[in-house]
């Protein structure tokens, strides 16, 4: 449309992945500790980049960084993944520094670092001299294999594209591995008119391919191999027999440059939209980059932007060299080229200065030779070593390791809470009305004590008052109605499961959130009906309650009370009749006995009941509780567990793809920091 | 009205245009209409239309409405391009001085230069264009020479320069690059562009074929502005060759007939401070001092520009119409995911209370226990709170489905719509509130009936005078209502305590209450959650707007 939308769409367009190889780095890191129960001692962390620091003895200001960040990061409460952790140890081990005392590389602190995949790269530093298949086995096998089964294990719960990419790293990994490990596959990459095709003819010493002013002049892409054998490499790379070349023979450089690839591509930038994908797809593949910019384009956003931001991790198989500088006056050039390493390190591509581990920035000019023996010489180095396809390798898996990880990396320990178990059998049992049962029971006894032990005469006087209350107003047992079904509370087991299942799922990477959610209402289904079967079964027991031994005592006592009572009215009849001897005392004294002591003996049966009859109640509510909770426990709450101990397995599997895949790592760390 | 400039001639010497206030103030109601659009839902397209929305509210605040009120305004060419394409040093070399900072650092040009002569000042010193660029002074001598230009706090400003070796009636702008990492830069650059009355596109031997200057330049041509193409810095040895296939290459995008202007590689143009000798900028100074001096070919230029955008405008309102209508259309399949839950979660509410789900768990052991070891209250307050779990549990649930059917919705994923609007809690204290208030209602009613047994004896069936007791009336209604076929026989004992009448009566109230009270908890809480839909302000009226605007806008051109 119009050139507001161009660039701000291009800008949309090429943001995430910017800030995707960012965000790696920068995630959340908190309080160490990895699996088991948290560990005080496990404070140390550090992103990939500052555990290199580590590693290279800069610990002074490592440990600065890690008093800084400490205090601040164990306070957000996130939970540590233990996937720094890890690294941070695998960093201690290669730097061997001699003070353990949390291990040099736990000093680093958790910098915002464009870092895990660098930190990934980082520690095969120690390695370097060994050669590309050593490499292989002691480092990136149990990564690749750990994601391989991370896939495995995630493929019913993660969509297929997104799965489908990381497995296209297994893909790439292995089909690279099938081919000669001598060679090492090189592609210089570029703007239109930066010189690509210039330098690659100045590399191999003959005009190989066409350097014309016409833009973009190179349409496919041109290799040219030093050493025999690369055939099933550049067959990889699609490249037609008639552009696969040789250098010129040189005297003195026959053994230099041995097992190098170089492949000349197309632009990236020009209106030619088929060039671009075809760099695409052959960046994809290559071991290793030489991004060829010129003082006109250095700055350009699709360089920084498409390209170097997101092969930000790759920079231990990249250079960048600024062409064109005979063009430039004075000290131009050493301007540009400051001015270059810092775009570059803006796009978070570490530099490799000062011996560290990081991307080749060189300044030369392909036209009149000027600082092309350095990048030579680089590149010769760059090779001999081969470990570039190894590392190319190894950061694809961080960065597609990175990729994932909002798909694994849980905000806080996944789990549910003692407290969250506890409410939610607290919900069931108010579905089956416990409490209320509970409650009823203890009337109940209390009620049926009462009559048992109460006075005759006011039982009859409670009587006759009833006999004469309108009919609606008396009090009468509720219908008996035989066996309730659908006795428990729909609404509140439905609400007590999407509680207990919005708990388990909280803070969990979405799709694994999902899965628990899923499963609580799977479990939820047949949950009901179990509650109204328990609401039957532990129901209060049929027939009547037990009672206590004092009750019959009591109860004698009551009627000897009337008997008295009766004894003494008999007596005084008696007398009034004249059948006995007039003699006031006694059976006044008698009645009135009988007559106090009546309620006073309802009196004091009423408090002893009270207590048997809470336990009565106690044990009724108890029953019906336990029994909801247990049914709670097998419908809802072990599916539940099950799948984010499923969750676990498969997060300790990405660490295992994060962190390089060595075991003695945590434990090394936990016992030597205290 | 504008007329093209050929049938005027040559011989007026101010020159105006007769552009009718009608044409200006139907201009004005379409940019009312542009900038009242919104764009908030995320479905495809919206970006677009954003873009779109801003770049036509650019267009038509900094060019066609200054460029119509004030047809004598000095022409302004926009020199625009590449990073690194030499497009300061251009300038300075047209104007012989240096008045914009060259370098070798790119980006070079952070803040626009406009540079005009000294009688033209007034019109640019004003908010007559770019209002939204502070002026800033010109500053002499301000050169960074291998240092980073400070970074200016608040970012956007526009450096007004005067020289006198420029001719009155003619300004050059300076613009940022259209593509260097600084996304500012693009922005403005893009913001500037449409403020010209002449494209200047400044491109150089290894960047004539880039993709993004090449987008502006078919951009140019979909708009039909007047424009001119440098292509700079061609060393010496291949010019012809360069230029001719530059040329091609134009023609093939059906610019062939934009002037040309080839300006060689000079040790100059790498140097950054150095001006090209005036022979080689020569040809582009004569040919814009013409734009500016001659009175035909100046109003050509300006017509042809105004033109030009005033007939995109023709295919860009639709377009913005169409984004407009696509987002009510959004909006509207967002609100009926939320009215279809309602709905049939209130017929399951509805199901759920007629077959007397409220009367279950603790409530229905209360229900049992009554009356002999439960009093009136608790099973009030039993069924009360049941009935409220019922309705928060719907409420739940709708939320649950909603969250799904926006999750597959592309307007769902608004940034307004994804932050969830505070918690169930307060739900379940809204509905708290509600439910209690129905049960102190009903409770009224129960009183009112007891007393109204009490004033009409004779209508009692009670033969001794005890008044039944209303907090037992309220809980054998609320059984009743709530029970279904379990709460029957909760009927008939209300019944035999106020008589069958009465029973009616109370229940007959009772039952519209719920119904009312359940309605209104539902509707609450479903406005609540179209609350931040309808605070996005998707309207479908702006859609007819804009396209009214636009015809009244071609009815009086």
């Amino acid at each position: 449309m119009t050139a507001v939308t161009a660039v701000t769409d291009h800008r949309d367009h090429s943001d995430p992945t910017g800030g995707s190889g960012e965000a790696h780095g920068s995630g959340p890191s908190g309080t160490s500790g990895a699996e088991g129960e948290p560990n005080p001692g496990r404070t140390s962390r550090a992103t990939g980049r500052d555990s290199g620091h580590a590693r290279v003895e800069d610990d002074d200001q490592g440990s600065e960084d890690a008093r800084g960040n400490r205090r601040p990061r164990e306070t957000d409460g996130a939970w540590d993944d233990g996937l720094i952790a890890r690294r941070v140890s695998q960093a201690g081990d290669d730097g061997a520094a001699g003070d353990t005392e949390g291990g040099a590389g736990g000093e680093g602190g958790a910098h915002e670092g464009r870092g895990g995949a660098h930190g990934g790269a980082e520690s095969r530093g120690g390695a370097d001299a060994s050669p590309g298949s050593t490499l292989y086995e002691t480092q990136l096998r149990g990564r690749l294999d750990s994601l391989r089964e991370l896939i495995g294990l995630s493929r019913t719960r993660l969509d297929r594209k997104t799965l489908a990419e990381a497995g296209r790293v297994l893909d790439e990994a292995a089909a690279r591995r099938r081919l000669s490990e001598e060679h090492t596959v090189v592609a210089i990459a570029g703007a239109t008119g930066s010189g690509k095709s210039s330098l690659f003819n100045a590399l191999a010493g003959v005009t190989i391919s066409d350097a014309g002013v016409r833009r973009p002049t190179t349409a496919a892409p041109v290799a040219c191999s030093w050493t025999d054998g690369a055939a099933g490499l550049l067959d990889r790379l699609d490249i037609p027999m008639r552009l696969r070349r040789r250098p010129a023979k040189s005297p003195d450089g026959e053994a230099q440059l041995r097992g190098l690839v170089l492949i000349d591509l197309p632009d990236h930038d020009s209106a030619v939209a088929a060039h671009r994908e075809q760099v695409d797809r052959i960046l994809a593949l290559v071991d290793a980059v030489i991004w060829v910019v010129d003082p006109e384009k250095y700055g350009d956003a699709v360089l920084h932007e498409r390209y170097l931001r997101p092969l930000a991790g790759h920079a231990e198989v990249t250079f960048v060299v600024l062409n064109q500088v005979d063009r430039l006056p004075g000290d131009a050039a050493e301007q540009v080229l400051d001015d270059l390493r810092r775009l570059l390190d803006e796009d978070g591509i570490a530099l490799g200065e000062y011996g560290e581990p990081g991307a080749t920035v060189l300044a030369l000019s392909a036209l009149t030779g000027e600082g092309v023996g350095e990048l030579r010489d680089a590149l010769d180095q760059f090779v001999a070593e081969r470990g570039a396809a190894v590392r190319r390798i190894s950061a694809d898996l961080d960065a597609a390791a990175a990729r994932l990880r909002p798909l694994y990396a849980a905000e806080r320990r996944p789990g549910l809470s003692e407290a969250a178990r506890e409410e939610f059998a607290d919900r069931l049992a108010e579905a089956v009305g416990a409490e209320a049962a509970g409650e009823a029971a203890e009337r109940a006894w209390t009620r049926n004590a009462n009559k048992a032990c109460g006075t005759p005469w006011l039982r009859l006087w409670r009587w006759y008052e009833a006999r004469n209350a309108p009919l609606a107003l008396r009090p009468r047992p509720g219908p008996q109605a035989p066996v309730d079904e659908e006795a428990a509370a729909r609404q509140r087991v439905e609400q007590a499961v999407r509680m207990v299942a919005n708990k388990a799922a909280y803070g969990l990477p979405a799709p694994w959130a999902q899965a628990v959610r899923e499963a609580a209402a799977r479990g939820g289904q047949g949950l009901p009906e179990a509650l109204d079967e328990v609401a039957v079964t532990a129901g209060p027991p049929a027939g009547r309650p037990p009672r206590p031994g004092w009750w019959p005592l009591a109860v004698l006592v009551q009627a000897s009370m009337t008997i008295l009572q009766v004894i003494g009215g008999l007596w005084l009849l008696g007398q009034v009749i004249g059948i006995t001897s007039p003699n006031l005392g006694v059976p006044v004294l008698l009645m009135s006995a009988g007559i106090v002591g009546g309620p006073c003996v309802e009196r004091a049966c009423g408090v002893a009941v009270r207590g048997p009859a809470r336990r009565y109640g106690a044990e009724a509510e108890r029953r019906l509780r336990e029994a909801a909770a247990a049914c709670g426990k097998a419908h809802v709450l072990d599916p539940v567990g099950a799948e984010l101990l499923r969750y676990q397995e498969v997060r300790e599997k990405y660490v295992d793809v994060i962190g390089v895949g060595r075991t003695g790592g945590v434990t090394k760390l936990s016992t030597t920091s205290r | 009205m504008l007329q093209k400039g050929s049938k005027i001639g040559h011989s007026s010497h101010v020159v105006t245009f007769d552009v009718r206030p009608q044409l200006l103030d139907a201009l004005s109601v379409l940019r009312d209409r542009v900038a009242a659009t919104r764009f908030p839902l995320p479905v495809a397209g919206a970006a677009r239309a954003r873009a779109n929305r801003e770049e036509l509210l650019l267009q038509l605040d900094d060019y066609l409405v200054p460029r119509l009120k004030e047809p004598e305004a000095p022409l302004l060419a926009v020199i625009g391009g590449s990073t690194g394409a030499g497009k300061s040093t251009l300038v300075n070399s047209l104007v012989g001085r240096q008045v914009t900072e060259a370098g070798v650092l790119r980006p070079t040009t952070r803040t626009p230069v406009l540079v005009c002569h000294p009688d033209d000042q007034h019109w640019f010193s004003g908010k007559r264009v770019l209002p939204q660029l502070a002026r800033v002074r010109a500053t002499k001598q301000e050169t960074w020479r291998g240092r980073r230009p400070p970074a200016r706090p608040g970012g956007r400003a526009l450096r007004i320069e005067t020289v006198d070796t420029l001719p009155p009636g003619l300004a050059l702008l300076d613009a940022p690059d259209v593509d260097s990492l600084v996304a500012e830069n693009r922005l403005l650059a893009a913001e500037l562009i449409c403020a010209a009355d002449v494209w200047v596109m400044v491109t150089t031997a290894a960047r004539y074929a880039d993709a993004v200057p090449w987008h502006l330049l078919r951009t140019a041509k979909e708009h039909n502005v007047t424009l001119v193409t440098v292509l700079d810095r061609v060393p010496h040895q291949v010019v012809t060759e360069v230029s001719r296939q530059y040329a091609a290459l134009l023609t093939k995008a059906g610019l062939g007939d934009a002037p040309r202007f080839t300006v060689p590689e000079l040790p100059e143009s790498a140097g950054g401070g150095g001006l090209l000798p005036s022979t080689a900028v020569a040809p582009l100074r004569t040919w814009l001092v013409h734009r500016a001096h001659d009175m035909g070919a100046r109003r050509q230029a300006i017509v042809r520009t105004a033109n030009g955008v005033m007939n995109s405008l023709g295919a860009r309102m639709p377009e913005l119409a169409g984004a407009v209508a696509a987002q009510h259309a959004a909006a509207l399949r967002l609100t009926a995911a939320v009215d279809e839950a309602y709905e049939e979660e209130h017929a399951r509410v509805r199901g759920r209370l007629q077959a007397g789900a409220v009367l279950a768990g603790d409530a229905l052991k209360r229900w049992r226990a009554y009356p002999l070891d439960c009093t009136p209250e608790e099973l009030l307050d039993a069924l009360v709170e049941s009935l409220g779990t019922l309705l928060l549990n719907a409420v739940a649930a709708v939320d649950e489905r909603v969250e799904e059917a926006w999750r597959h919705e592309p307007g769902g994923l608004a940034p307004g719509l994804t932050v969830r609007a505070p918690g169930l809690e307060n739900a379940e204290h809204r509905i708290g509130m509600t439910v209690r208030r129905w049960r102190r209602v009903l409770e009224e009613h129960a009183e009112d009936e007891v007393r109204g047994l009490d004033a009409a004896p004779d209508m009692r069936r009670t033969s001794r005078g005890v008044a039944p007791d209303p907090e037992a009336v309220a809980a054998l209604l609320a059984t009743a209502l709530l029970g279904g076929r379990r709460g029957r026989s909760a009927g008939e004992n209300l019944a035999e305590r106020i008589g069958a009448h009465g029973a009616l009566r109370l229940r007959d109230r009772g039952g519209r209450l719920l119904t009312s009270y359940v309605d209104k908890v539902l509707s609450v809480e479903r406005e609540r959650r179209l609350a931040p839909l309808d605070a996005l302000g998707v309207h479908p009226e702006p859609q007819a707007e804009l396209i009214a605007a636009l015809s009244v806008m071609q009815k009086e051109r």
